[in-house]
């Protein structure tokens, strides 16, 4: 009975070792999204050029759906040039769309006037519908859907070369590793 | 212990089971759809605030979401679909309070365990130390005594 008391220390000990292990491994912020291998939202909306877009006109095509604001720094700040890079690099087969999330069109504007904007469009969410039907919690969050409309990952919080690279590759048989 | 005391304890647990039945069985009016609106969303977390209820939070998703639960309430929804509807987008991770029932038993489960554990033990300890008979000593363990005791003074 006396060593049958031992046995409890690694009883206890290793589940909760085990607990903390993967716990500190991730984000406690980060949710996991039950949309992944699921049609992606149908939109249609408008661009901050007044130009009226919808999932529609991608069917076919590959695109990452990013969601940010002027106000999210320095998060969207850090990932704008790895976006505007993706843009380049993959333009022919590839779409991107950012989605305001709460943010008004004007200081939109202005966070492109200052870092640079590559040119794809950006939509005007109003009241925050799509993001509510994409699950998002805040900028930025990007969501990668492929060319039969499947939504197939997900970034929560800035993208990184890396990060992109590793995503694309889920949507876009090109995008090398 | 006292002997009147399991009697009154039975009483007082009887008496709250009695008060528990009739709250329980009380009849209530059908709640009215703003009051189920707002039920549902203070059982909602908002999207992107810290530790608050769509019902709490002033942020344009919350207030959109608060909409969208009105809208799906007029529309003939039931408090669980209009739950399953945001479940469907974020995850459970969105409900403040958890689906499963599983989870609201454990505590209990821990606690009941815990008691018969604790109970259990003291019964074993108090069997384990019964006073032991009074021993008693032969003539020559007596003189032995008295020997060493004389021994020790001198």
């Amino acid at each position: 009975m006396r060593h049958l008391r031992w046995l409890l220390v690694p009883l206890l000990v290793i589940p909760l070792g085990w607990l903390l292990f993967t716990g500190f491994g991730r984000d406690p912020r980060e949710v996991a999204s039950p949309l992944m291998g699921r049609p992606a939202p149908a939109w249609t909306l408008t661009s901050l050029d007044g130009e009226t877009l919808s999932s529609e006109d991608l069917v076919g095509r590959p695109y990452v759906v990013n969601f940010w604001a002027s106000y999210c720094i320095p998060a969207c700040v850090d990932e704008h040039p790895v976006l505007a890079a993706a843009h380049e690099q993959y333009g022919d087969e590839l779409e991107i769309v950012g989605v305001l999330y709460s943010d008004a069109p004007a200081d939109a504007e202005g966070f492109l006037a200052r870092y640079g904007d590559a040119g794809y469009p950006h939509l005007v969410d109003p009241d925050g519908r799509l993001a509510i039907e994409f699950g998002v919690t805040g900028p930025p969050e990007s969501y990668f859907v492929d060319a039969d409309g499947i939504l197939r990952a997900k970034r929560f919080g800035p993208l990184t070369d890396a990060l992109m690279a590793d995503h694309l590759a889920t949507i876009l048989p090109s995008a090398s590793r | 212990m006292k002997a009147w005391l399991p009697a009154v304890a039975l009483g007082g647990l009887l008496a709250m089971l009695a008060l528990v039945a009739l709250l329980a069985l009380e009849p209530r009016a059908a709640p009215t759809a703003a009051e189920r609106v707002d039920e549902i969303a203070r059982g909602l977390r908002c999207p992107d605030c810290a530790g608050l209820s769509v019902a709490d939070s002033p942020t344009s998703s919350a207030q959109e979401i608060r909409r969208q639960i009105d809208d799906l309430v007029a529309g003939g929804a039931t408090d669980a679909e209009v739950r399953d509807h945001f479940v469907a987008r974020y995850g459970d991770w969105i409900l403040l309070a958890p689906a499963s029932p599983v989870v609201w038993v454990i505590p209990f489960a821990v606690v009941v365990a815990g008691a018969a554990g604790l109970g259990a033990w003291l019964i074993a300890r108090r069997r384990g130390v019964a006073p032991s008979p009074p021993t008693t000593l032969s003539a020559e363990e007596r003189r032995r005594l008295h020997e060493e005791a004389e021994a020790l003074d001198a």
